[in-house]
């Protein structure tokens, strides 16, 4: 244990300009069980984040901390301090349906609701108010699904059921879906674990593009694709937040012997 | 709040990056509130619900519990001999010859003379205060005398009923006003009746009889009860247990434990989950033409109705009895075949008792279900006969013509006399509680037997 | 001999077998159990099968047919010229049928030898008068024709029933003989008692066909009976219904099905919403305590029978309407009895039902939808309405059509609540009446079966049976095309 000092220090040094997201001594408690324990994370701007660890780590519970779909699980409690832009997403003022406004999230498996393609996306617009007119959606939709990589498929098909799709299409959509209200965060848990490789490979590429104007966290099982989609990679084991630093320096050299076991597969 | 409110709505796709968390925006409270009043509703809907259900539950009650009282006039009755046996040996045959009608001026003189040692003063006749009392009291005087000749010739105090104005008077359903047009009674008779109770002489006492009684003719609300109808549902239920259950459980593993997936298989399944929902009033249909015209059984019987009322309530324990067989895990069959057990005793041995209380459960909750069913019985003719007698013995009770306790509170919902209202609530008490017993027998059996597998 | 005794008999042969097929199994073991093919009781078990199984079957075919074949053979010896003016040969045979009883009760109680009874002639006696003397009403003279054929079908009746003894009990002894020679230490004595239980139980799954069968033809025969008296035309177009039991009747079942679907229409407007928001607030927003309490107790409303309803219609909600819109004060209201009045009471009736089943299907959406719409920012609200209730609309309406075809069918509250005219208005305080609630006032009365007055309740019957079918099928159609969407 006499590690963890050591990595919280690299963490708890002064937020960059570029930081985003800040989580201190964050706790989550599900009924009894203890289930993040004391994490202290800064997440940057314009950066893809990957979380990694073993099955039931913590990683995805502590994802949904972010942008509290918590809330929605009577027995979850959560503790300590989030801030996004500075702000305690936890605070008494803040409504979590604002909040999720601005932090997107991609699940799992690609959920589209069944409606058309179109509503899919115009969808969070309509709710949040973002467009003055119809011609205003169907430009939002268009840059969406462009954003989203799928619209070259489906600009023809755009009042065609969402769950139509294939899988990979499916997720994309869904991405789609959370870029088009416009978020500064983006959440993904797991987003390629349901597809196959060539759609994960796709997914991927747009992981990168989204770079560019998101703040992207995603948690994911696959060491590789962390390897590949992200810059900064941060280790959960049982709970805690074991390492976090560099992508590059992780896998390379990771400085905590539970994270170097992971990452050559002795544990997880 | 702070300077964030006065700045417009961002609405644009370019919608300000980095706007405060902290700040609700106008939209937002909009949802909010729309939120709030979505939520609102739906509370409002359970509200509503559980309102209606208190409501009804009040009414049976407040409407009901009177049923279960009587009003009865202890009254001294000198058994006059000069008219009961004129010849003076008390031999009954000789003294059934005097009619219930002939017992009617005993009954005046009683009245009178009650009139008399109490201190009231009335110029009311003896008929005209005979009108206080049930009509039914000459008929259970002349029965007395019958069975106790040697009391002739004595004054013996009786526990009579009083007439259903009386008792409506007492439970505050009838008043004064009312009687103006009443032909049978006057205010008058109810200020005797404010000194009899004071006297000691009428009082209101729980009603074993509305119980355990037979129904009365449409004159004599005060009289009638619930009791050989109960008798009629008691058969009833029979029938339905032991035919309902063995063919139910039969057909339920037939298609969970042996049915190939084919034509034959669906063709039943489709016509269990339709006959489920068949309107009751169908199977009525069906039990006259079949049972009755077709087959030639007796109108009014219990056994007509439990039949009819069976293959209503088959598709009820079939579907429960298939979610019970399905809830016992395929590793149990797997373990008995493994043994060498044929696939008839693994159903038999293994499968079966450990789906037992839910089968019970189901039956028991099925079982409910047609005690208070009503409309199928209305064609078999269970409504319109009066229940007036005890069916002597089983075969008698399964053949011979009765009433059911839902046929009964709708037979005496029918009658003109508000008398018989109170009677039909009773009579809904009288049921609910049975069906609520029956309901926490089955709930008490699922908790006690419950597995998780 | 009577059918009780020939049932006894059959099962003693049966108990009888049994435990002599298990001695033999054993015996021919030379005594040791373990060398038989199945248990011992096994092939005691199969012996009482053959005795009883096809012996009692014969039994049941034969009682269903013989009376059939008599009536056939019977009613062809009675003359044209025998059947008076404005009767059927179907009433002529009632009352042969009726003669023959009489003399079988006469020869019973002993008033009749049974030759006297099989010869005795019209010409020279007044049967009439004989019979009634032994307690048979009959409703007019007996003929010289009748009398004839009431004795042939005594005769006939008789001599089946003794073939019919001699040919059951030789069936069950030979059964009983033949399995009992089969038995054997190898005789695969489980197989055959197993075979028999499967399709002893396949019998029990076909009751359900049977059932609808059953309810099929009893409303169809007795509905063609009805069409040959009234035309169809007048029946399904008529707009008056006035039943009179002295002929001249108008049956016509527009009004009817106008009450019928304006106090479902009204159960529907009250049940739906409140039902379904219940549904809502009990499955999206209600925390687990507060469901585990409200959702038995609206359930509860479900398990009240419909007689209470009834009463509840007629001498609470009926009285208190009266009060509100009677005529002191707005004056819309006649009497207690009005469509309002029973469709109040049904919509209260179907809120468990219509919250039940939205309740299953809300559930039934998957979490990843909801998810899916929160994570964008919807409220909560914005959720249920855009997301999941779009997705359970089809298990939602076929919920509302269950809903609908229970109020359609629904027969005590409208008997008791909605009152007796059949009326074509609008007005939802007039009383107005139901297919059901005339099936009952036309099948309870004392009317003559062959009238069309009585028949027409079949045919009403038949009406709402292919009313309620339709509507449950296409509802269970609709739900199952849902549930497979999320499986």
């Amino acid at each position: 244990m006499n590690q963890m000092p050591m990595t919280s220090e690299n963490v708890t040094t002064m937020p960059t300009k570029n930081t985003k997201i800040t989580a201190r001594d964050v706790q989550v408690y599900y009924g009894d069980t203890h289930a993040i324990k004391d994490v202290d994370v800064d997440i940057e701007d314009r950066t893809v984040t990957a979380f990694i660890g073993p099955s039931g780590c913590g990683k995805s519970t502590f994802l949904r901390c972010l942008n509290r779909m918590n809330d929605t699980i009577d027995i979850c409690r959560v503790e300590g301090a989030i801030k996004i832009d500075n702000e305690d997403i936890y605070d008494k003022k803040v409504d979590p349906v604002q909040l999720r406004a601005k932090v997107g999230m991609v699940f799992q498996k690609p959920n589209p609701f069944p409606k058309s393609i179109y509503d899919n996306i115009a969808y969070g617009p309509r709710i949040h108010g973002l467009a003055k007119s119809k011609a205003d959606l169907d430009e939002i939709v268009e840059k969406s699904l462009r954003r989203g990589a799928i619209w070259d498929e489906v600009k023809d098909r755009l009042h065609a059921p969402g769950t139509g799709l294939s899988g990979g299409q499916q997720q994309r959509l869904c991405i789609a879906r959370a870029v088009a209200t416009e978020p500064e965060v983006l959440l993904m848990d797991e987003p390629c674990s349901a597809l196959d490789p060539i759609a994960t490979d796709q997914v991927e590429d747009l992981i990168d593009e989204l770079r560019s104007q998101y703040s992207v966290v995603i948690v994911t099982h696959s060491m590789q694709q962390a390897a590949r989609v992200s810059q900064k990679t941060a280790f959960f084991h049982l709970g805690n937040l074991v390492e976090y630093g560099e992508t590059d320096q992780i896998f390379t050299n990771p400085k905590d012997p539970r994270t170097e076991s992971y990452i050559s597969g002795r544990i997880g | 709040m702070t300077d964030v409110t006065n700045t417009p709505v961002p609405s644009g796709p370019e919608k300000s990056r980095g706007s405060s968390l902290y700040a609700l925006d106008k939209r937002t409270k909009r949802r909010n509130a729309a939120e709030a009043r979505f939520k609102a509703y739906g509370i409002a809907a359970v509200c509503v619900g559980l309102a209606f259900l208190v409501i009804l539950l009040v009414s049976i009650v407040r409407n009901g519990i009177p049923a279960f009282t009587q009003t009865f006039v202890e009254l001294p009755i000198y058994l006059n001999e000069e008219k009961l046996d004129p010849d003076g040996n008390r031999d009954p045959a000789a003294m059934s010859k005097v009619s219930t009608f002939g017992y009617n001026p005993l009954i005046e003189d009683a009245l009178v003379q009650l009139m008399a040692d109490n201190g009231i003063e009335t110029d009311m006749d003896g008929p005209t205060l005979r009108k206080m009392l049930s009509s039914s009291v000459p008929a259970q005087v002349r029965d007395y005398t019958l069975a106790n000749p040697d009391q002739v010739g004595e004054t013996v105090t009786f526990r009579v009923l009083a007439s259903s104005r009386v008792d409506g008077y007492m439970k505050g359903r009838v008043q004064r006003e009312d009687l103006e047009r009443d032909k049978n009674l006057d205010a008058a008779h109810l200020d005797i009746v404010d000194q009899l109770v004071d006297a000691g002489a009428v009082e209101r006492t729980f009603n074993w009889a509305f119980i355990t009684g037979a129904d009365a003719s449409e004159s004599r609300p005060e009289q009638a009860g619930i009791g050989v109808s109960m008798i009629g549902s008691f058969f009833m239920m029979i029938v339905v247990l032991v035919l309902a259950l063995p063919i139910g459980v039969a057909a339920s593993i037939y298609l969970e434990e042996f049915a190939a997936k084919n034509r034959f298989t669906d063709l039943i399944e489709v016509n269990i989950s339709n006959l489920a929902a068949v309107p009751s009033i169908v199977f009525g249909i069906l039990g006259l033409a079949v049972f009755i015209q077709f087959g030639g059984l007796p109108q009014s019987a219990p056994l007509v109705g439990g039949l009819v009322l069976t293959l209503m309530t088959l598709p009820t324990i079939i579907i429960s009895t298939r979610a019970s067989l399905k809830a016992v895990p395929p590793s149990i069959r797997d373990a008995a075949l493994g043994v060498g057990a044929s696939k008839t005793q693994a159903v038999f041995h293994h499968v079966l008792p450990l789906a037992m209380p839910g089968i019970l459960t189901g039956t028991i909750i099925g079982l409910a279900q047609a005690l208070g069913e009503t409309a199928p019985l209305l064609l078999i003719g269970m409504v319109g006969y009066i229940a007036t007698n005890y069916p002597e013995g089983i075969v008698d009770g399964f053949l011979a013509p009765n009433s059911a306790m839902p046929a009964q509170i709708y037979e005496w919902a029918k009658r003109a006399d508000p008398a018989y209202y109170e009677r039909a609530w009773g009579g809904i008490i009288v049921l609910l509680l049975f069906l609520m017993t029956m309901n926490i027998i089955a709930i008490i059996l699922r908790r006690r037997f419950e597995r998780r597998w | 001999m009577p059918v009780l005794w020939i049932v006894a008999i059959i099962l003693a042969l049966a108990v009888i077998g049994y435990f002599m097929g298990r001695y033999r199994a054993i015996a021919s073991a030379g005594g040791d159990s373990r060398k038989l093919h199945s248990l011992p009781n096994y092939y005691g078990t199969s012996v009482a099968i053959f005795t009883t199984v096809f012996s009692l079957l014969v039994l049941i075919i034969w009682l269903i047919v013989q009376p059939l074949v008599i009536e056939n053979r019977v009613s062809g010896t009675i003359p044209a010229e025998a059947i008076p003016e404005g009767s059927t040969l179907g009433l002529v045979m009632s009352d042969v049928r009726r003669v023959a009883n009489g003399l079988d009760i006469a020869v019973a109680g002993g008033a009749m030898t049974e030759d006297y009874a099989s010869s005795i002639r019209t010409e020279f006696t007044d049967v009439r008068d004989r019979l009634a003397g032994v307690g048979v009403a009959l409703g007019s003279d007996v003929g010289s024709s009748t009398l004839r054929a009431a004795q042939l079908y005594r005769t006939m009746s008789a001599t089946g029933a003794l073939l019919m003894a001699i040919v059951v009990l030789a069936i069950a002894l030979g059964g009983f003989l033949f399995a009992l020679m089969r038995t054997h230490k190898d005789f695969r004595a489980r197989n055959v008692v197993e075979t028999s239980i499967r399709y002893l139980l396949i019998g029990a799954a076909s009751i359900a066909i049977l059932t609808t069968v059953g309810i099929i033809l009893s409303l169809i025969f007795n509905t063609i009976e009805f069409f040959y008296r009234y035309p169809a035309w007048d029946f399904f177009f008529g707009t008056t219904w006035a039943p009179s039991f002295g002929g001249g009747s108008e049956l016509g079942i527009i009004p009817l099905l106008w009450g019928t679907l304006y106090i479902s229409f009204i159960a529907l407007v009250v049940a739906v919403p409140i039902g379904l928001f219940a549904a809502v607030y009990l499955s999206e927003y209600a925390t687990p305590r507060i469901r585990a309490f409200a959702k038995p107790l609206i359930e509860v409303l479900a398990g009240i029978p419909t007689i209470v309803y009834g009463l509840f219609a007629l001498l609470t909600v009926g009285p208190l309407l009266l009060s509100v819109f009677g005529p002191n004060s707005v004056g819309w209201m006649g009497a207690a009895s009005s469509v309002m009045t029973a469709g109040l009471v049904m919509g209260i009736m179907l809120i468990p039902f219509v919250s039940s089943l939205s309740d299953d299907i809300i559930n039934a959406v998957p979490q990843a939808m909801r998810d899916g719409s929160l994570g964008l920012g919807a409220t909560h609200s914005e959720t249920v309405k855009q997301v999941v209730l779009p997705a359970a609309l089809p298990g939602i309406v076929g919920a509302v059509l269950l809903a609908a075809s229970r109020a359609i069918g629904e027969t005590m509250i409208v008997v008791m609540g909605a009152g007796a005219a059949a009326r074509l208005s609008l007005n939802p305080f007039e009383a107005m009446t139901t297919v059901t609630a005339k099936i009952v006032s036309q099948l309870t009365g004392d009317a003559d079966f062959s009238s069309p007055e009585a028949l027409v309740a079949f045919a009403l019957g038949m009406t709402l049976f292919v009313i309620t079918l339709g509507l449950n099928i296409l509802a269970l159609y609709i739900v199952r095309k849902y549930r497979e969407q999320y499986e």
